[in-house]
Order: structure tokens, then sequence, then C-alpha cells
């Protein structure tokens, strides 16, 4: 099952790998909005488990009544 | 041929303006927000917290008010081609009604089909599949705009055709040159991220409501601080990328770029200003004043210090040649549809590619037949059309400036709020909070100035350089213009007026889950449920 799943993502990463090559050539643009949306969701996803963290005392100092 | 109608032409342009800067409206945040909901649900699936599930339940509950509406008024526009511009569907349907179908059938079809999963398969898919679907969504409604931008970047320039003096119609070439055209990638790009940051105020925007208010406070800080985030990357890629498009048209639309930027006479580098504030005067052909900053607009628009940019009298007089070629050219393509010789085909594809000039030159020759121009009135039927090549630079000057300053007040405002959001400071900076709920609409106008920009700037043609949109029209009468106009202004704002109203009605009553009493106190409760499971390493 493993090995299947090993696969799988050697294909998608593979997959990747060929789109970013042909689009990355032919439309850097289109490659760039690939990329620049994937990036745009982490951050501002990275910045709500921040403030999670934030307010459950793991990082900085703030309180649940401070937001 | 029929006579042009010129109010018949002014009315049929009224008419797709206003139906486009209608469905603008809903365009941007559809586009936009269905990024925002994949990106509330992936930190739903990663963190396994409610309150993620509830705001991209709550944001979509608003997404789909907007989807609604985006469809019902972007249909119209689809037969307003067939009915409207006739002869432009004619003439450039190869070209246009390509990336249009694939539009309907690939993008459009593909969001319709999984906005539906998307809305109702909260509790009958799994969390894992359900994300797959909004991300589907939402690549479908780019997808969407993707061939919609592809089609227009072809008006703009037609990039992979040719004219075919036997159909009379623009053929298709390279269908990969026109997806792949650089002008193409920078309007999807900077349309879609256009889109992000009108949606990332709209969140912000009400959740700066429900903080001042004091209402669902957790729910609104973790949307405010993700739409921040979003907002401000965004704005960074929608400014990048109207560099990018400028470039682009300074070097494929000259005539834009010189209106937009207010020059009438080629700029003297490096010292040329870029104007801050002007008012063009389109029938004396000057700025009545200007304000500008020196030494920025050559390195802006050429990304060199050397290069002098074009100023639209001598773009006119570089054009006069071409319309007198022009002409020749429609004068032989007429006697080549009557003769088929040879010889009438060699000296229309000797002057091919000024086509377009001699279509420009119609409205000012005799019975608007260029055929009929003797050769003593040629000098000043092409005097007379020189003009004719600029757009209106008043419109096209301001209506860029509106666009740009927007979007660097939504830098500003989305760098201050990101910050005060990630150091938790957002309630006790009021005015900031207040600007953020104030400034909900203006991104929508940002984008329909821009649009305004992009269309109007490429005046007089349809197609650039190849045909004149007052060739492009139907031969509608004026009564049934004026009819068919008040009728779509009447049921598009109908359909305005009942998105503001459930914008507004589901917005002021805010996340059901969040409703009910003491509701922050069980979302503490889980919040401290949720902690004490992380730190015991569950």
């Amino acid at each position: 099952m493993q090995l299947l799943r090993l696969a799988g993502l050697a294909a998608v990463l593979v997959v990747s790998l060929l789109f970013a090559v042909f689009v990355g050539d032919q439309g850097p643009w289109y490659f760039a909005w690939v990329i620049g949306t994937i990036m745009i969701i982490l951050i501002s996803g990275a910045g709500a488990i921040l403030l999670d963290a934030q307010q459950d005392g793991k990082i900085g100092s703030s309180s649940e009544s401070e937001v | 041929m029929d006579m042009i109608n010129p109010t018949v032409v002014d009315l049929s342009r009224f008419q797709f303006a206003l139906t486009a800067l209608y469905h603008f409206m809903f365009v941007p945040l559809t586009l936009g927000l269905t990024f925002m909901l994949a990106a509330m649900e992936t930190v739903y699936v990663v963190t396994g917290r409610k309150i993620y599930k509830d705001m991209a339940m709550f944001w979509g509950k608003l997404f789909g008010i907007n989807f609604a509406l985006g469809v019902a008024t972007g249909i119209t526009m689809e037969f307003e081609f067939g009915t409207n511009w006739s002869m432009y569907s004619r003439f450039f349907g190869d070209m246009f009604g390509t990336p249009l179908a694939i539009e309907g059938l690939m993008a459009f079809f593909m969001e319709s089909t999984f906005v539906g999963l998307m809305f109702f398969g909260w509790d009958r898919l799994s969390k894992q599949a359900h994300l797959a679907i909004t991300y589907l969504v939402a690549l479908g409604s780019n997808l969407s705009a993707l061939w919609i931008l592809i089609a227009n970047a072809g008006m703009n320039v037609p990039h992979g055709a040719h004219f075919d003096p036997d159909t009379m119609r623009l053929q298709f070439d390279s269908f990969v040159k026109l997806i792949f055209s650089p002008d193409a990638q920078a309007k999807f790009v900077h349309t879609s991220v256009a889109g992000y940051v009108s949606a990332a105020l709209l969140v912000m925007g009400v959740s700066a409501f429900y903080l001042l208010r004091g209402q669902h406070r957790q729910f609104a800080a973790r949307s405010f601080r993700m739409a921040a985030l979003f907002g401000i990357i965004s704005t960074v890629a929608v400014i990048t990328l109207g560099d990018v498009l400028g470039r682009e048209d300074y070097m494929e639309q000259p005539t834009k770029i010189a209106a937009i930027e207010g020059l009438w006479h080629t700029s003297k580098p490096p010292y040329e200003p870029w104007i801050l504030a002007a008012l063009p005067d389109d029938a004396k052909q000057e700025n009545h004043f200007e304000i500008g900053v020196p030494f920025v607009l050559t390195p802006l628009i050429t990304h060199d210090f050397n290069t002098p940019i074009p100023g639209m009298h001598e773009l006119e007089d570089a054009a006069a040649p071409r319309i007198e070629s022009g002409i020749a050219a429609v004068s032989a393509l007429r006697r080549y549809q009557e003769t088929h010789q040879q010889s009438d085909l060699d000296a229309f594809k000797a002057h091919e590619a000024d086509l377009g000039f001699g279509f420009l030159a119609t409205r000012h020759a005799p019975n608007q037949d260029v055929t009929a121009i003797p050769a003593d009135a040629l000098q000043s039927v092409v005097e007379q059309t020189k003009p004719d090549i600029l757009p209106n630079v008043f419109v096209t000057f301001w209506s860029f400036r509106i666009m740009v300053f927007l979007a660097l007040y939504f830098f500003a405002l989305f760098a201050i709020s990101a910050y005060l959001s990630l150091k938790n400071k957002l309630e006790r900076n009021k005015l900031i909070l207040k600007t953020c709920m104030w400034s909900i609409p203006l991104p929508i106008l940002a984008t329909e100035f821009g649009w305004i920009t992009a269309e109007a700037g490429r005046q007089p043609w349809t197609v650039f350089n190849t045909l004149p949109t007052f060739l492009s029209a139907s031969t509608h009468s004026t009564s049934y213009m004026v009819f068919s106009l008040a009728g779509f202004a009447l049921l598009y704002s109908i359909f305005i007026a009942a998105e503001l109203y459930l914008m507004f009605k589901f917005a002021r009553l805010g996340p059901e889950a969040h409703d009910a009493p003491h509701a922050e106190d069980a979302y503490a409760a889980h919040c401290a449920v949720v902690g004490t499971q992380h730190a015991s390493g569950h």
C-alpha cells in the first residue's frame, strides 16, 4: 500500500515537473499565477494558524481577550 | 453595404459598456472568494478546528449570492456579440468564438457542476473530498476568466491570425500563439489577482464591522487576518502585473499607452515626468495643466532611461502613410471580390498590413466608400482620418489614474491591517477598522476603471489596428437600441439591488454558528480542548 502511495506521489511529482517546464517556458506568467496563488493561500492559512497559536499561548503574550 | 449610423454604433457601445460594467461588479469577487474559501477550508482540514469550517460556510454563502448574479449578468453579454456586434462576430468569430466556447464547455460547466457539491456536500462528502471540490470551484471560476481574457487579448493584440480575402474574416493560424500571447498572460494574472484583492477587502471589511460591534470576535479576527495576508500579497501581484501590462501596451498598442500617460508629444528621456494629474483636452489635443514627477515616466514604461515614448501627434503623423496604404488595400480587396484576378490579389497583398487603416478611412469617404475617393481628395481624407486613430484621452488618462491611486491605497491599507492583526492590536485601532469597512466597494471601483482603461484605450478598434469599432456593430434601428438599452439598465439595476440587499442581509446576520448565546464561550472551550490535545500529543 505504501509502495502504491509512493508511486502515486512520484507520478504527481513528474507531472508537476513537466507542467512546470512546459508552462514555465511557454507561459511564464501563467506559471507565476499557479505558484503565486498557492503561496497566497498558504501564507493566509499560516496567518490563521499563527493566531490560534498566539491565543493558545504558544507564541507571544496575546490572549483570547485581545484580537 | 448599409450606411453606418453613428447613433446606433454609440448606443451599441454604451449598451455593451453598461452590461459589461454591471457584470464586472460580480466577477472579481467570484474569482477571489473561491480561493479565500479554499484557504479557510484548507486550515479546517489541517487543524480540525470547526471555526474554519464555519468561516468557509459563511463566506461561501456570500460567494453564492454573488455567483448567481454574476452568471445571470454574464450570459446576456455572450448573446450581445451576436445581436449588437454581428459584423464583429463575423469578422473575428474564429478567434473570439473558440476561447468563448471553451470557456462555456470547460470552465463554466466545471465551476457550475462543482459549486452545487460545494454548497450541499458538507455533510455528504469527506473533509478531503469537499476541500478538493472547493479547489475545483476556484480553479473553474478562474479558468472561466482565463478564456474570456484570452479572447479579449486577441482583440487587443491579434496574435495567431491572418486575414483571408476570400472569406473576409480573420482566421486562425495558431491556437497556441493566442493562448500564450504575452498580453493574454499578463491580462489574466492581473485580472485574477485583482479579484483576490476585491475578495480580501470584502472579507476584511465585513470582519471589521463585526469587530467594531464586538460580535463574532474570534470568527472575525481569523477572517480578518487571513484576508489581510491574502490581500497584501495579491496587491503586490496586481501592481507587478500592471507594470507588465503597461510594457505590453508600450510594445503593441502605442496609442493606448500615449493616451494613458496624456503624452501628446514624444517624450524626452530621461527627464520626462510621470503626470500625476492633468486636464487632457481631446478637441485641442493638449493638456490644460500638468502636475508630474520628473524622471519617472521613461523607466516606468520602457524599463530603461534612454528610450523615447512616441507621443500622440507623432503617432498620428506615422499613421498617415498607413491610412493611404489601407485605402489602396480596401480598393484592391473590393476589386478582387468582383474579379478574383491574381493581379488584384497581389495588389491587396502589397497593402494587406494596413487594411484596418483603410477601413478606418471609410467614415470620411464619399458615401462611406473608399473606392470612390477622388485622387485630389485623398490627402484630405487621410488628414481627416489621422485623429481617429486616438482613443478618448480624458477617459483613458483618468480611469487609469483612479485605478492606480486605488491600488496604492489598498497596498497601504492591507499592510497596516496585516501588521495590526499579526500584533493582535486590531480592536484598539477603530479608525483602521472603520476604514476597512468603508473601503469594501473600492476594489470593485478599481477593477471597473481598469477595464475602462483597457477597453477605452483600445479604441477606435474592436480588433486593434484591424477592425474599427464603427464597422463592427449590427445595423439595428435607433429605437430598437434605446428600447433594449433601457431594458438592460432596468433589469441589471434590479440585479444590483438584489445583490446589495442579500449581501447586507446575510452580512448583518453573521455566521450562524456564532449567533447562539455563549457561542464565543463555547469556542473558547473548544480551543482549550484542542490546545490541550495538541499539548498532550494527540
